[in-house]
Parts: C-alpha cells; structure tokens; sequence
C-alpha cells in the first residue's frame, strides 16, 4: 500500500462515507497515527484539507454518474491530474471522470462556445480573470458548502491566506477555487550575475533603481547587435504586460481599475509614472527589438540566457531547473517603489462548476475539486504551482521548493490579476500603449490617454 | 417498389412526358442537388446567420439582444477598427502588385525554354503546399536578429532589423511572406493562360519583325485578360482574407501595426466575446471584397467593349 492509496483510504473513510462512521471510527486512532506520520515523514505529505471532519449533513450520489472536466495542457500539471483522476477512481468507484485537454490560449474561447451550445463541461478550468464573465453570464454555480464541510464561505477563506479566494468570490460567494495563485517575482541567473562581479544574495535589487544600476554591469553590445539583455519585460503578450504594469501602478499608489470594475484609470498620474519607469528600466536594461519569448515559450530568452533578470512565476521554476541554468538561479520579491510599501501581483488558474448540470453532477463536481486541491503541497512538487493556502510554506515539499519563500511573499503583498468582463480588451489597450511607448517612442501620457479612450468605450457600453 | 407504382398514377407522373434534354437536366440536377445543399446549410446559412447577427449584441452565452444598425454605426467611430481597415488595405496593396508583377514574370520565364524548367517551377510551387502554420513558425525564425534574413543583411554590411518587433517593419515582415507564400500560386495560373496563347500570334508577330516587348505588350498581356482579371480578383480576395500568418507572428502587434481586419474580427468575436460586433465587421469585409471584384470585373469588360 503506497502513500497516497493509504491518504486516499483515509480521505474516503473520514469524509465522504456518512453512513459507514462506525467503521472509521474503529479506525480512527491507526488512521490518525499513519496521517501524522505521513505528515511528519512523507516528503510530498502535508497539511491536507482531507484531514477535515466530515460534516454530517452531506450526502454523496450513490449511483453511477460520469462527470466532465476540463483543463488547459501544461504537461506536469496534465499529468498531475491524471493521477488525481485515477486516485479519485479509487475513492469513488461509482464515478466516471472524462478530461478534455485544450491549448491554454485556446481554453477560454473552446469553453465559452461550448457553455454558449449547451455541451460545456460539469467542471471547467479557466483564467481566474476570466471567471467574471462567466459569473455575468450566469453560467457558474456558487461553491457547495456542504461537500466542503464548511458553515460559511468565510469559513473557507479562513483556510486560504489574505484574499486567496478574491478572484472568484462574487457578492460574498466563492464560485472558483485556485489551484494556481502565482506571485511574479524576479529570477536571476546565477552564473551570469556572479561573472559581472555581482552577489546574487547580497546585491540582488529590491527596487527599480537598484535594478537600473545593475543594467550596465550586466547588459552586453557589441556593435549594434545587444548580446545579453541585463532585464526585459515582457512583449510577446498584453496579458503579461498588464501582468507588470498593474503592480507597477500600484507602486506608485494607483490601480488598473475600480473595483467594480466600471471605471479604468490607465491614464492615472500613478499608471503614467509606472508606464515611464517602464520605458526607462527598458532602454538601460533590455533589447525588446530582439527577443525569442513568444506565447508558448514567454520565459525563452531567460532559459537561453540571453536575459539576466526576469519576472515570471514559480511556475518557471522547473523549465529553469531544465535549462542549462539548472539550480545555479535566485528568487527574490518583485522590485518596488517603495520596499517598505510593497505592492504585488499574483494570478492564476482555478476551478469553477458549470450552473447549468444536473444537481447531482454538481455535488459531483465540487466533491472532485475538493479532491483535487487536498494537498497544496503535491501540486507544489508535481505542478510547481502555489496555491494561496495557509499551511502551504510549513510543508516539507515547500521547504525544498527552490526560494518558495521568496514567491509566498510575494503573494502575501499581492492583488490579484484584474477582473473585468473586458479584461482582454484592457490588457490589449496596455499593451497597445506600451508597444507604443517602447517600440515607437510615444509619450506615456499620450500613450495612456489613448489607451484610456478606448477602454472607456469599452466600458461605456 | 410497388407502393411506388401505385402512386404514379394518382400523381399523374406516367401523363409527363418529356424530352430527352429535359430529362438529361433532370438527372444533371439531382446529381448537383446534395452538393448544392451542403454549400447552402454549411456556406450560405451561416453567411445569412452572420448578417443577422450583425444586428445584435451576442456574447454566445446570453441570449442576443437586437441593437438594429449601432454595431455598424459605432464602427465607423472606433479608431481600432478605422486602423485595422486601413492596416489590411495596406497589405492587400502593398503585397498584390508585387504578387501579380512576379507571378506574370515568372510564369513568363517558365513558359521558356530554360534549363532544368520543370525542378524550378516544381521547386517555386513548394511555399504554396506549405501550411500557413508552419510558414509562420519557419519565417519567425529567420526574421529574429541571428536569423538568416538578418544574416544575409549582415554580408552587405546591413544592420540587423527587427522585423517582428518594430511597428515600422512588422507589416512589411508580413507582408513579404504574403508575396513569397501567394507568387508561384498565380504564377501557375498566369502559366496555364500563356499556354492557352497560339503560338502562330508570335510567329507572325516575329515575322513582322516586332521585338520581345512589343509581343509582350500587344499579344500576351491584351489575350491574357481574363487571366489577369482572375488573378487580380482571386488575390485580392485572399489577402483581404490573411489572418494565420500575423496572428502566430505578432498577434497583431507591435501597436496594431499588423492587426489586419480578419485577426480583429477573430478577436472581437473569440476573445472579447463580441459577436455581433465581429459579424458587424465581417459584413463591411464582405462588402469591401464585393465592391472592389465588381469594380475590377467592370474594369476589365469596359476594356472589352
């Protein structure tokens, strides 16, 4: 009997089966001595949600049902799935779990359609920005309390950090929970920092000036040709620079957008003077003329070496291991403004339900969630992906994750990714205004006031 | 069989007589008649449905909300989209001529006597057979400042230029591949018309002691009319159409200077989830690519008469 078979005997006797409680409770004490020893011992073992008591009330379907899920490829976070399908095959042999995998750019657009013919899956996978649009439309179903063994959607949250669960709670209900809450926090490339004469711990910068200082030591021309780029932001997507420049903003003491997400402010005095910083870390650090980060590979020119300083997510972390850097690479928090006033981003993917299944599908669906998100730790290892739960940085498994501290923190400081049903149209007008600014050499100011014009059409409407 | 035969005579089919040629047609037109219905419910349907949809505000979850002329309306005061109108005129010009000058030039040279003729038009054919896809990923390649375009540049003392990441030289990135990719296309098609040429015209003509230019000028180019119309009709319509190429390339970028119409219907419809606003796009593409056929068919049979 390996681990996780044990983990998952135990998950399906404390949880899931109210009417055999007899039986666990026979068990209760050599069930509660192998978790702890699991927890203490195991090295992909932790804090997990399965040791939450049962709550009484919650019936599970007895008969045979097939649900549908669907989920973006990211090939560790695929396989880790599956192995969570075919563990949940085990705990609920009466279930039947259909995956579609779909290309991550492609996963909004195939879901959108598919819930608009009536064929969309009983649990989706998206874009946490995205679910705003889905909760518009209607098509998401507030999470089950009952299956979760919780009174209250704050009770809930209480088990996630500070604002873990905002992305996906709409007029105080939860509707999404996060399998991903990434900081973007800055990456260093070890041997590349050290051959300037720079100590990645010591001399690492913890604000945009100490970044600008660092560009001459480590940004190399020869001729006209820019043979390594000290930092680059990103340019191959306006997600991703939105992804930058909303924290940027925030720095500065702004914001992208209300909260209700009605009004933007990208022409704000705060977004202009992030929009500057950016033009200005760009010509002393980087080369966006010359870059081979696209939308499928956006970290390629850190991985190549070609950049010495990148912001990504933790995510990164095992194509980093896998490239020629291998380990020899830093974390550290995002560059501030103000180091004592930092202000972060973090953004992610998470699970939603689809409204318009069959009740019991629904049950289903969220008792399959809360399956999948039991052990934050394992998607830590497996998928390199943060959840934003409390608990998480005690693990085993994230005391080994490379500068796992350095991304919680980052999360701790953090507001997530912007919501709006015009999320992507406002991250195309970001984009639209920075490609103007760096690439063309147009005024911040103008270059916002022209991008505030169009979102306010947007928005107008 | 027999439930047939007791029919017929109700329906009075054994009093129909008819000719030999009408029941030819008859037959002709059953045979057409599933392919016709195919491109009616998958082709015509959809385009009817689009029209439709142009009339409404549709996000495909909600039900659509019929909004009359406003989509069509309020495009002509959005900027983004004046500027991918004018984007795509760009390409559609700037890559025709040039396709029409090179295909009629080689298609010239390889109706010629030349070494080694058939390698070279087979080996001139191959962009065509290449998907658009793949196209794009090899050309993002070459186009990056190590590539071989850059490389080439370098051996004439050039500058490397960045071709995808510049808002001056993304258009003409694309622009090239367009006028690459489409040349041996319709240079196959300009063949095809020379070769339709009697070569009894030239033989007279060099008789009469005209010269190479003046055959080209006043028997190719007047008897390859209805060729050229084709081909500058057939062009048109495929480079208003582009939209594989710059979305893998660029996504539209930097700064909209490649966001050609078809890629800003695409994401007004699937990633802002604006379909009636994309439909509404779609029908002034439709109209532009209509217009400018008639006004090249009219063109060409004013000539003519």
């Amino acid at each position: 009997m390996n681990e996780r078979h044990i983990v998952e005997t135990v998950f399906n006797n404390t949880l899931h089966k109210g009417g055999i409680e007899m039986k666990c409770r026979r068990l209760l004490p050599l069930v509660s001595i192998i978790v702890t020893m699991l927890v203490v011992l195991g090295p992909t073992l932790g804090p997990s949600q399965a040791a939450q008591p049962a709550n009484p009330a919650f019936t599970f379907p007895a008969e045979n049902i097939a649900i549908e899920v669907w989920w973006h490829e990211y090939g560790p976070f695929t396989a880790y799935v599956k192995e969570l399908i075919e563990a949940y095959k085990k705990v609920r042999p009466n279930i039947t779990i259909n995956p579609t995998i779909a290309s991550s750019t492609d996963m909004n657009q195939k879901l959108t359609v598919a819930l608009a013919a009536g064929t969309g899956p009983d649990i989706m996978d998206a874009d946490a920005s995205y679910y705003v649009a889905y909760y518009t439309k209607g098509v998401l179903e507030p999470l089950n309390l009952d299956v979760f063994g919780v009174k209250s959607y704050e009770e809930l949250a209480a088990r996630y950090v500070s604002g873990g669960l905002a992305s996906g709670t709409f007029d105080g209900k939860v509707y999404t929970l996060p399998y991903q809450g990434n900081s973007m926090s800055l990456f260093i490339n070890n041997k590349l920092f050290t051959a300037a004469g720079l100590d990645p711990r010591k001399d690492a910068p913890k604000t945009w000036k100490d970044l600008m200082a660092l560009c001459p030591k480590l940004k190399q021309v020869e001729g006209k040709r820019t043979v390594r780029k000290a930092f680059e932001f990103p340019y191959h997507s306006p997600r991703w620079q939105l992804q930058d420049l909303q924290p940027m903003t925030e720095q500065f003491g702004g914001k992208i957008l209300s909260d209700d997400g009605k009004t933007a402010y990208l022409n704000s005095p705060e977004t202009v003077k992030a929009l500057t910083l950016w033009r200005d870390v760009t010509k002393e650090c980087g080369d966006p003329k010359n870059t081979k980060n696209t939308a499928s590979n956006p970290n390629q020119d850190f991985l190549d070496g070609f950049t010495v300083m990148w912001i990504t997510g933790p995510w990164a972390t095992p194509q980093v291991q896998a490239s020629p850097i291998k380990n020899d690479f830093t974390v550290v928090g995002l560059p501030q403004v103000d180091p004592a006033n930092p202000r972060t981003m973090v953004y992610g993917w998470a699970w939603g339900v689809n409204k318009n299944r069959p009740d019991k599908n629904k049950i289903v669906a969220w008792d399959f969630v809360k399956f999948m998100l039991a052990k934050p730790e394992e998607w830590l290892a497996k998928a390199g992906f943060v959840q934003p739960a409390k608990g998480v940085s005690e693990t085993q498994v994230a005391k080994a994750f490379p500068f796992f501290d350095a991304h919680m923190k980052d999360v701790q400081t953090a507001t997530w990714y912007i919501r709006s049903e015009n999320v992507n149209e406002i991250a195309q007008a970001v984009g639209r205004a920075v490609d103007s600014v760096v690439y063309d050499g147009a005024d911040p100011k103008a270059a916002l006031d022209g991008a505030q014009a169009a979102v306010d059409r947007i928005l107008k409407k | 069989m027999s439930a047939l035969a007791s029919i017929q005579p109700r329906l009075g089919w054994n009093r129909i007589r008819l000719s030999v040629t009408a029941k030819q047609a008859l037959f002709g037109y059953a045979i057409l008649l599933p392919t016709l219905a195919i491109i009616v419910i998958f082709r015509f349907l959809p385009m009817l449905q689009a029209f439709y949809i142009s009339l409404n505000e549709y996000d495909l979850i909600r039900p659509p909300k019929f909004i009359g002329l406003e989509n069509f309306i309020d495009l002509l005061r959005d900027p983004l989209f004046l500027n991918s109108a004018r984007v795509s005129v760009a390409y559609v010009v700037l890559s025709c001529v040039p396709v029409w000058i090179l295909s009629l030039g080689l298609a010239v040279l390889f109706n010629r006597q030349i070494v080694a003729k058939n390698l070279f038009r087979s080996a001139s054919f191959m962009p065509v057979v290449m998907p658009a896809v793949v196209n794009a990923v090899v050309w993002t390649f070459m186009y990056h400042q190590d590539g071989v375009v850059n490389t080439i540049l370098g051996w004439f003392d050039l500058d490397p230029i960045p071709w995808l990441r510049s808002s001056k030289w993304a258009l003409w990135a694309i622009i090239i591949i367009g006028i690459w990719r489409a040349t041996p296309y319709y240079m196959v098609i300009f063949l095809a018309g020379l070769q339709a040429i009697p070569h009894e015209y030239y033989e007279a003509a060099q008789i009469d002691g005209a010269s190479a230019w003046r055959q080209f000028r006043h028997i190719t180019l007047p008897l390859l009319k209805p060729t050229t119309l084709l081909v500058m009709v057939m062009s048109v319509i495929v480079a208003m159409k582009v939209f594989a190429v710059p979305l893998i390339m660029t996504g539209g970028g930097p700064a909209d200077s490649t966001r050609v119409l078809p890629l800003f219907i695409y994401q007004t419809a699937f990633e802002f989830f604006k379909m009636g606003r994309a439909a509404a796009m779609s029908v002034f593409l439709f109209a532009a690519v209509m217009v400018f056929t008639l006004f090249q068919i009219r063109l060409f049979s004013h000539g003519e008469e």
